[in-house]
């Protein structure tokens, strides 16, 4: 297979430009913030992952990216087929330029529906076509994804986890998105599926030339995909550097932990490798104490760490937010 | 080898409206004393059912043990009664599962859930129950068991959860230990503590342990010897070595390449295995990955493939091992 053209990290390629976005809830027992301050831009053709544990926010993010969350601060600047800014009252005119595919692939397709209508429905919406291309249009991209035409009667139920997420794959391709944001599409099926998925992904990138926002706790599949890679921490962007960046050099040490923590499918490897072992679990995004969001469990953590907040800068060569990583 | 469970040949079906499920078509492993059996595979592979059976914790209807011996120690479990059952789970054989929630009693505190389990197979009064308790909770690291002890499940994270169900499950020191998928739900920070745990009571109490999992990784890091299953049936067994580095069935060998690792980029694509696994109400004939499998010949889709030996106790059911088989020898490179 060709080798991927060389990334495009230039100003004036970027897709969407995140302004110190913020997306607070209010909670009975105070606030909580899902995501905090965070500052990144994807460029045009690239697959950033994005990183972290169960309740860092990752999916939020990827929700507010989508405009389905409004961001409580900052500003999220999209620069695709039209220039706008993500927000409630653009929200239309943006669904026509991004998608979103969905971890489970058994509740995320209307049980009444068929597969046809589904994948139809977009285009609708967004009065794409006449009917006849429309239905014209659905065999295309059934086919596209693996399916056959004859699958756009049936319904979502007599289909494997593996296909309805192909269904969901198609569905999103409908309205000829540039942008995707995948949230966790393969952790919710086997592993002999997966990668069927991924090549899928992959196959669809070269083809459309989509830009991914490729959400995960996968690790592995993770570096696998993406060009880059972002590190969340409860609501925090800790580390973000070229997948093999992150991967040979990683400097916060929330990635190392995670990174060691990740089991490798080869005995002698698992045998020799070192695990860093977390103590403790993941603090409570509601009421975060000051300083570095990390510090509680975090092995190298001084007073420094607990009184300020470190920012996310460029140190040896990628951006990481930890006091303790010299420039 | 101080063997603690033989199964031998065993069938699990499932009476269904729509026909007989059979979902597990002839099983046989063993286990030995402190030793961790991984069985790996898919999602409807019979791995769990295999599991269950063995504590004999499926409902039996619909469940039906068809034919096959299952030996635990000294007991015949196929032929135990219910009431025999009792006192043989917990203090023989324990289960801990994927989703530690729904496995405590939201409406009893922690301490008061352990002490049941301990009172249940050992006469202690309850001071001495109390205290074991606490011991229990001690050995799996949960801090401050005093506290801890008395706050309900829900006060606790996924991770300490899994620890209370790993404290129960040892409470009356069983021989073996069965972890159905025990860290799937734990994000890997976590998943890492609680292997870490399951290595030390292993190497502490010589528990025999049999894991269930899809992850490659997992099994990696903890198995000694790792059996395969695929479509009701174990195609390939042997320890973590053999399986990893000299895999002979092409379904191992195919779900082992379709793993990214660290050192892969994107121009090298992943191998996908085609099609899905077989529908367990009719099984076919022949091997179960026949279908799916680019190496299947003519007598893959009509005859069962029996257990050839491809190396010291290691076992793979492919015709490809069978000696008029022309390259049943290149069979173990990549």
């Amino acid at each position: 297979m060709s080798k991927k053209t060389p990334l495009n990290l230039t100003d004036n390629n970027k897709l969407v430009e995140l302004q110190q976005v913020s997306k607070h809830f209010r909670v009975s027992e105070g606030i909580l913030k899902a995501v905090n301050n965070v500052n990144f831009d994807i460029y045009k053709g690239e697959t950033l992952g994005l990183v972290g544990e169960s309740g860092c926010g990752k999916s939020t993010l990827g929700k507010v990216l989508m405009g389905i969350y409004p961001p409580t601060h900052g500003k999220i600047l999209y620069h695709g087929k039209k220039d706008i800014e993500i927000k409630r009252s653009t929200h239309f005119d943006y669904s026509k330029m991004a998608q979103i595919i969905f971890q489970d692939p058994y509740s995320s397709l209307d049980p009444r529906m068929t597969v046809g209508s589904i994948v139809e429905e977009g285009m609708i919406i967004h009065k794409m076509y006449d009917k006849k291309k429309r239905q014209e249009r659905v065999y295309e991209l059934l086919e596209l994804v693996g399916l056959n035409r004859e699958h756009a009667n049936r319904f979502p139920h007599e289909f494997s986890g593996g296909q309805r997420q192909r269904i969901g794959i198609a569905r999103a391709l409908s309205i000829e998105p540039e942008f995707i944001v995948c949230d966790e599409p393969i952790s919710a099926l086997d592993v002999s599926i997966q990668s069927q998925i991924i090549n899928l992904l992959h196959d669809l990138q070269e083809k459309l030339g989509l830009t991914y926002l490729f959400i995960a706790h996968d690790l592995n599949i993770v570096k696998y995909i993406s060009d880059r890679i972002a590190v969340m921490y409860l609501g925090n962007i800790v580390e973000l550097a070229t997948s093999d960046e992150l991967y040979n050099n990683t400097l916060h040490p929330y990635s190392q932990a995670l990174l060691s923590a990740v089991p490798i499918p080869d005995p002698d490897k698992e045998a020799q490798k070192k695990r860093q072992i977390l103590t403790g679990d993941v603090p409570s995004p509601i009421n975060t104490p000051k300083g570095c969001p990390f510090a509680g469990r975090c092995p190298r953590a001084t007073d420094i760490c607990r009184q300020e907040k470190p920012v996310l800068e460029m140190k040896q060569g990628h951006l990481v937010s930890c006091h303790h990583v010299e420039k | 080898m101080n063997r603690v469970l033989r199964v031998d040949d065993l069938h699990v079906s499932f009476d269904t409206y729509a026909g007989e499920v059979k979902a597990v078509r002839g099983v046989t492993f063993e286990v030995a004393q402190g030793e961790v059996l991984a069985i790996v595979g898919e999602s409807g592979c019979g791995k769990s059912v295999t599991a269950q059976t063995i504590m004999k914790l499926n409902p039996m209807p619909p469940a039906r043990i068809v034919k096959g011996e299952i030996e635990l120690g000294d007991k015949d479990i196929v032929k135990a009664t219910e009431k025999e059952m009792m006192s043989i789970r917990g203090k023989d054989v324990s289960m801990i599962f994927q989703d530690p929630m729904t496995c405590l009693n939201p409406t009893m505190t922690v301490g008061k859930q352990l002490t049941e389990a301990i009172t249940h197979h050992q006469k202690l009064s309850n001071e001495d129950a109390h205290k074991e308790a606490l011991r229990l909770l001690n050995l799996v690291k949960i801090p401050n068991p005093e506290q801890r002890s008395k706050q309900y499940p829900h006060e606790f994270s996924g991770g300490m959860r899994q620890r209370v169900m790993i404290a129960m499950a040892l409470s009356c020191a069983p021989k073996l230990l069965i972890a159905d998928e025990p860290t799937t739900a734990l994000d890997v920070t976590i998943q890492a503590q609680i292997m870490d745990l399951l290595q030390e009571i292993k190497e502490k109490t010589n528990t025999a342990i049999i894991l269930i999992t899809h992850d490659l990784g997992v099994v990696a890091s903890m198995a000694d010897r790792v059996a395969v299953m695929y479509a009701g049936k174990i195609v390939e067994i042997g320890t973590a070595e053999d399986i990893f580095y000299r895999s002979s069935h092409p379904y191992t060998r195919a779900l082992l390449r379709s793993l990214p690792t660290t050192e892969m980029d994107r121009s090298v694509r992943l191998v996908s295995i085609a099609g899905t696994p077989p529908d367990l109400l009719n099984p076919p004939v022949g091997c179960g990955f026949a279908s799916r499998c680019d190496n299947c010949m003519k007598i893959c889709q009509t005859e069962l493939p029996p257990q050839f030996e491809v190396g010291q106790d290691h076992l793979s059911a492919c015709w490809l091992q069978h000696e008029d088989c022309p390259s049943a020898k290149d069979g173990g490179e990549k």
